[in-house]
């Protein structure tokens, strides 16, 4: 009777240990592998940009971002040189999509998140009231308040648009110059990677540790102002 | 009644009149450039309607195409601007620079810095049309525009 009573405990303790892990074996081994499938990342090549500013019409056409606000815009800064050998350069400004996001550590309600299966920093502009927190957290200043949704917006790698009809992003498909390279880290086939492999390139702001996902192909040094 | 009929008969033959004089004035204009002597045979191609008909510029054709010289024997000294011409892009931008001054220029529009060396003023600007093109365009057409001429294949 002691016997069966004591095995009775063996089993139903070995049941309940067994049910209470198991969950956390299969999570974890799910989370690993799309973890792993994809990483999305840019390269924006700026010894290839002319300036043109095609990439930042074409994103606010595709993306339907009102006038006064912008996802995407190119910096200019010069001339450089003297006249008539003179240069400019142009740096794109539009979220860096890090890896750990000070924007959405921040988002009290959720709003701001990191899309697990593609890494790509992202606005649910139905959960978003509108605090602002995001904007100031951005150490970036890429994010704005979009006037017609009013929630915090920003660029996804067109993730609603181009992304889900299988095509680039709008501002790389648009780039006459081919200054814009768009694709998956974690592929080491991929354009991106051969490309990060054969250039030097640079990210912004990496002492913070957000670790961002816009590489720079930096252009030739400035003058030098003494 | 009648000084209805009346009022209405003249206000109808002063409109007339001015909208003849209008006519008049665009089939014979008379700015000072029009006048030249080079449109007794360059009439169709050679009306300057541009900004740079203003008497106030008190330009002539020879301002910036040059001396009449030999023409229209060949070869000449007169200046052709536009994308086939066989003159160095310099020549035919010092005719322009002439009169602009490049940090002008360069303060209106940053495109003219890098170019300045590269491609002819005639390359984007028109001077004898009434308007010129590049002055109005969208923001989509300009892109549109760089990419008339920076394009790689994919």
């Amino acid at each position: 009777m002691e016997n069966s009573r004591r095995d009775f405990l063996r089993r139903t303790c070995a049941l309940v240990a067994g049910v209470s892990v198991s969950p956390f074996a299969a999570n974890g081994t799910t989370d690993t592998e799309t973890e792993q499938a994809i990483k999305y990342a840019i390269i924006h090549d700026e010894t290839k940009c002319i300036g043109c500013n095609a990439c930042a019409e074409a994103c606010r056409e595709t993306n339907h971002v009102p006038e006064g606000v912008s996802r995407l815009s190119i910096e200019k800064t010069g001339p450089y040189g003297e006249y008539p050998n003179q240069y400019y350069h142009f740096t794109r400004h539009s979220c860096e999509h890090c890896e750990d996001a000070p924007c959405v550590n921040v988002c009290p309600t959720g709003a701001a998140y990191i899309d697990k299966k593609t890494g790509i920093v992202s606005v649910k502009a139905d959960k978003c009231v509108g605090c602002q927190y995001c904007l100031l957290a951005c150490p970036y200043d890429i994010r704005f308040i979009n006037p017609v949704t009013k929630a915090a917006d920003k660029c996804d790698f067109c993730q609603e648009t181009n992304l889900k009809q299988g095509k680039q992003p709008a501002c790389v498909e648009v780039c006459p110059t081919n200054a814009l390279v768009f694709g998956n880290l974690k592929d080491p086939n991929s354009l991106l990677v051969s490309t990060l492999k054969t250039n030097a390139t640079q990210r912004n702001k990496q002492d913070l540790g957000t670790r961002p996902k816009l590489f720079r192909i930096t252009a030739k040094p400035g003058e030098i102002s003494i | 009644m009648s000084r209805i009929n009346w009022l209405l008969m003249l206000s109808a033959s002063v409109l007339s009149l001015a909208l003849m004089s209008q006519q008049a004035y665009c089939n014979d204009s008379t700015e000072q450039i029009n006048n030249d002597s080079c449109m007794k045979c360059h009439k169709r191609n050679g009306k300057m309607q541009g900004h740079h008909a203003l008497d106030e510029l008190n330009l002539s054709c020879s301002s910036c195409h040059g001396e009449k010289g030999n023409h229209p024997k060949k070869p000449n000294d007169l200046m052709v601007f536009s994308a086939d011409s066989d003159l160095a892009v310099a020549t035919q931008n010092n005719a322009c620079l002439t009169c602009h001054i490049p940090k002008k220029l360069a303060d209106t529009e940053w495109t003219h810095n890098v170019h300045a060396e590269k491609v002819a003023c005639s390359a984007c600007h028109q001077l004898h049309p009434q308007a010129d093109r590049i002055m109005t365009l969208t923001t989509k057409q300009r892109s549109d525009e760089c990419q008339r001429c920076h394009s790689v294949q994919r």
